[in-house]
């Protein structure tokens, strides 16, 4: 029963930081824009969030308050909005193969942050560890970082702005068919702006979860494939927020379940630590059912 | 609009040479200098050049730019099309000698010192970190821009552009890298000499900044000036060949190969199975060796392209999977001996005996010499590998009238046979500094050059390369021709695969990652994201992918001396190459014609109407 208990609650801190990216990726997707650059935005995220919250304590004399964290988080989620912003601008204004513009990204965030924290840590690979963490909330016998329960809540929400606003519709529309989108007086170019921009947010938020929820620092290439993985749950929740917050659960659990297993007597750790990949790999091939994208992702809009 | 923009540039010019360092003739070596500039010299720390060095000719020469930029500001302004091209032309040219007079007479004035010093006994050169700087730097790009502006004036300019570019995207994209990278540099460090100092006026501060900048970059570029740094350059290129090839196959069939990583961890892991454990005689195998590195690449890339085919899996998320999905096998064959499964207790032999996870070292036969041990054995200069290059080129361009496919034979059997020949004429003895002897470049970069020629080959003069780039240009029509695109998409991923499988000939049969032969946990496979920028800036041809990819390895290379002098790190490279990257996909900010190939040709077929009207105006009394 202890065993089941721990795999639930590692099942949900694994799952929390797909969802947020997945969700984010939700919008980008739904309007029409690839977004591989997940990855990267969660590092930039992390990053930001953790460097941030480190000076603040230098500047404070290693004070611990209330606010500190969520200042943190504020700078993810900026960070990654602004890698965002970078994103939509390549992909919509000058119309850059999104693929490939999303890869320069995901390789900026490997260099990026290590260039910055050889300037203020001596060292390429770590931050320092801060105090300050984002708080945790009870939750019957455990208790999560309050993430968590954000990224749980976004769900029906994400589904809500989805699928009964008119601003929903929009964005559906303009991912399905920019040009009768237009034609009925959408503004596609900044419905796309912001879908983009917002999957940034999303995801620099799930990086502030990695570097200040999770752990207490950040490290380098942390993420280790989460933005990929995301991506995959997308593909294979359908475009659809609860069909991602099944593909989540599915490969948080699998993630849960190979740090149960580490260490342990029954498989070795480096096997089960590519179990996550291969079961995304399995997903797409479809052997877990098959899903169609919004119709016009990928393409960029020529008015 | 364009005349204004022009002005603002010469603006700009004129405040980096009245700002910028010109020359820095002594520099420490955490890089504190000496700077140069027409306004005086700036020396926040007080440094001393050696008696009698003067400049005093950088004033004069600042007024003939200042003339100069004048001249050419007003010269844009003439009504007519042809003296303004003629002026600038001149201008170009004008400033390109000043340029070089600045040039000699700086390194004239530093010699003559240098020597002078050694003379009255010094035992070292006093001088022995001089350089041009960002004042002169920007007067030579400024005459080059000038010259390009020139041909602008005249018909047909624009389309001139346009059909170079090529040429014109990639390097323009760098420039913009480059200036990006510049700018965080210049955010992130302190300027040079200036950090510490008392009451630094704002003059020595710009140019502190400005030096640091420029003085990273000339970092970055040493390595091409001299041989040990260029032997170093190419075997940080050699890789790179491949891991741009392997993707630069996969765009050509509009197939985004991200795989890289993951393709060359498991040709290295087959390579290293078979240099280790075949029971082969020597000279089968190395071969062998080889053929297993394309195997497993193959094999990694082939499994992404099979679920493409058969089931429509995105190649991109599946290619990274495996990315990973390697990494894990590489660390459960190398990490450790033991492991349990389900209780079980289950012994594997390839990990060495030693706390770093590596392999057994590789057979002898197995082995790739070192390249200075190809061209010099024994420090004697052979005519093996020359003889055997010329005797191929000689064979190829000699029997042009054959078929193509006797003629690459005919080419091969001239090659080997000249490296035999060659390899038993007399050679000469010559002297190996340490420096080169140290170099890790080996046999594997004559792999990647043919592996270069082998794409050149494939795509532009076979069948099935034609009909790979009709799958990658336009699918729908490939697939109305007749092509098979589920197999196309197969044998694209595999050959592409076995391409990045082949950089494993380097780290591990080559001992290019350290000098042992083994391989190694720690074996860099990240060089196959390198490659996504080494095709992008190569734009997927042969001479471009070798030229871009040699330019990483420069710039590789260089980024080692970068971290232990100026404290920045390496990564920088790693953040210029996402730059390239992200700049080359938004066309280098260009105008749309010079990415969209038929906004493209619309140019080319306006300057050609453009020009055949003038033609018949300037001779009217032609035709009728």
């Amino acid at each position: 029963m202890e065993i089941v208990i721990a795999l639930f609650f590692s099942t949900l801190r694994q799952a929390a930081p797909l969802l947020l990216t997945s969700l984010g990726g939700l919008f980008s997707e739904r309007s029409g824009v690839v977004n591989i650059a997940l990855e990267g935005m969660i590092l930039f995220g992390a990053a930001a969030a953790a460097i941030t919250v480190n000076r603040i304590e230098v500047a404070t004399g290693g004070q611990v308050a209330f606010w500190i964290p969520w200042v943190g988080l504020l700078a993810g989620a900026l960070v990654g909005g602004l890698v965002g912003l970078v994103h939509a601008i390549a992909c919509i204004r000058y119309r850059a193969d999104q693929i490939v513009s999303g890869t320069a990204i995901n390789i900026a965030a490997l260099g990026a942050p290590s260039i910055v924290l050889q300037v203020l840590y001596n060292n390429t690979s770590t931050s320092q560890e801060v105090v300050n963490r984002l708080p945790n909330v009870p939750l019957g016998p455990g208790s999560v970082s309050i993430l968590v329960i954000v990224a749980f809540l976004l769900v029906p929400l994400v589904w809500w702005v989805l699928f009964k606003t008119p601003w929903g519709l929009r964005l559906r529309a303009v991912g399905e068919h920019p040009e009768a989108a237009e034609t009925m007086g959408v503004n596609v170019i900044r419905m796309r702006y912001t879908a983009v921009i917002l999957s940034g947010v999303l995801a620099g938020i799930a990086g502030a979860y990695l570097s200040i929820g999770f752990l207490n620092q950040f490290i380098r290439a942390m993420s280790a494939g989460a933005g990929f993985i995301a991506l995959a749950a997308l593909i294979f929740g359908k475009w659809h927020p609860f069909g991602v917050l099944g593909a989540t659960l599915l490969f948080g659990f699998a993630q849960a379940l190979a740090i149960q297993l580490q260490g342990g007597d029954i498989l070795p750790a480096t096997i089960v630590q590519a179990m996550p990949f291969i079961l995304t790999m399995l997903v797409l091939a479809g052997f877990i059912g098959r899903s169609r994208p919004p119709a016009a992702v990928g393409k960029p809009y020529d008015k | 609009m364009g005349r204004y923009f022009f002005l603002l540039v010469n603006l700009l010019v004129l405040l980096t040479m009245l700002l910028a360092p010109w020359a820095v003739p002594m520099r420490e070596f955490d890089g504190t200098g000496y700077l140069l500039n027409p306004l005086g010299p700036i020396n926040p720390q007080g440094l001393a050049l050696p008696e009698g060095l003067t400049f005093g000719w950088i004033g004069p020469v600042f007024v003939l730019w200042i003339l100069l930029l004048l001249v050419a500001s007003g010269v844009l302004f003439l009504p007519n099309a042809e003296s303004r091209a003629r002026g600038l032309y001149v201008l170009g040219g004008l400033g390109l000698a000043l340029f070089a007079l600045e040039a000699l007479l700086f390194y004239q004035a530093v010699s003559a010192a240098n020597e002078a010093a050694l003379a009255a006994g010094a035992r070292r050169p006093p001088l022995r970190r001089f350089a041009l700087s960002l004042g002169m730097y920007a007067g030579f790009f400024y005459s080059l821009a000038l010259l390009l502006l020139a041909r602008m004036q005249l018909p047909g300019g624009r389309a001139f552009l346009v059909r170079l570019r090529g040429v014109v995207v990639p390097v323009f994209s760098l420039l913009l890298a480059v200036v990006v990278g510049a700018l965080v540099v210049a955010v992130l460090r302190p300027g040079l000499g200036t950090e510490g100092v008392e009451g630094v006026g704002l003059r020595e501060l710009v140019a502190g900044k400005l030096d640091l900048v420029t003085y990273t970059f000339q970092i970055l570029f040493s390595p091409i000036l001299s041989l040990p740094g260029l032997f170093n350059s190419l075997a940080f290129a050699t890789p790179l060949i491949f891991t741009g090839l392997a993707v630069s196959f996969g765009f050509r069939a509009g197939l985004f190969n991200i795989g890289a990583p993951g393709q060359l961890t498991i040709g290295a892991l087959f390579a290293m199975l078979a240099g280790v454990y075949l029971p082969l005689p020597g000279w089968l195998l190395l071969p062998a060796a080889i053929l297993a590195a394309a195997l497993g690449g193959a094999l990694w890339g082939g499994i992404v392209g099979w679920l493409k085919a058969r089931f429509g899996a995105n190649e991109v998320i599946n290619t990274i999977m495996m990315n990973y999905i390697a990494a894990s096998v590489l660390l459960f064959m190398l990490a450790a001996n033991e492991y349990r499964f389900f209780g079980q207790t289950v012994r594997l032999p390839f990990k060495a005996e030693g706390f770093e996870g590596r392999s057994e070292e590789m057979q002898e036969g197995a082995r790739i010499p070192l390249m200075i041990h190809i061209l010099a054995p024994d420090s004697t200069f052979s005519w093996a590998l020359p003889l055997a290059v010329v005797a191929a080129l000689g064979a190829y361009y000699g029997f042009r009238r054959w078929e193509l496919g006797q003629r690459l034979l005919l080419t091969i059997v001239a090659m080997v046979l000249g490296f035999a020949l060659g390899g038993l004429l007399p050679g000469f003895p010559v002297t190996i500094s340490s420096a080169l002897a140290s170099q890790l470049l080996n046999g594997s970069f004559l792999i990647a050059i043919l592996a270069l020629l082998f794409y050149n080959f494939y795509l532009f003069r076979t069948s099935a390369g034609y009909e790979l780039r009709a799958t990658g240009l336009a699918p729908k029509a490939a697939d109305y021709a007749g092509v098979n695109l589920k197999r196309k998409t197969v044998l694209t991923m595999v050959i592409a695969g076995a391409l990045a499988g082949l950089a494993a000939t380097h780290y591990v049969l080559g001992a290019g990652m350290d000098g042992t032969y083994r391989l190694k946990t720690a074996i860099p496979a990240s060089v196959g994201f390198d490659g996504i920028a080494v095709a992008l800036m190569g734009q997927n041809m042969p001479l471009g992918i070798f030229l871009s990819a040699t330019l990483f390895g420069v710039l590789l290379a260089g980024g080692v001396s970068l971290n232990a002098q100026l404290g920045i790190s390496n990564q920088i490279i790693q953040v210029l190459q996402a730059l390239i990257i992200l700049f080359i996909a938004v066309g280098g900010l260009l105008p749309r014609y010079f990415t969209d190939p038929l906004r493209a040709a619309q140019i080319e077929t306006e300057a050609k109407a453009e020009q055949e009207a003038r033609q018949a105006k300037s001779a009217p009394a032609g035709g009728n």
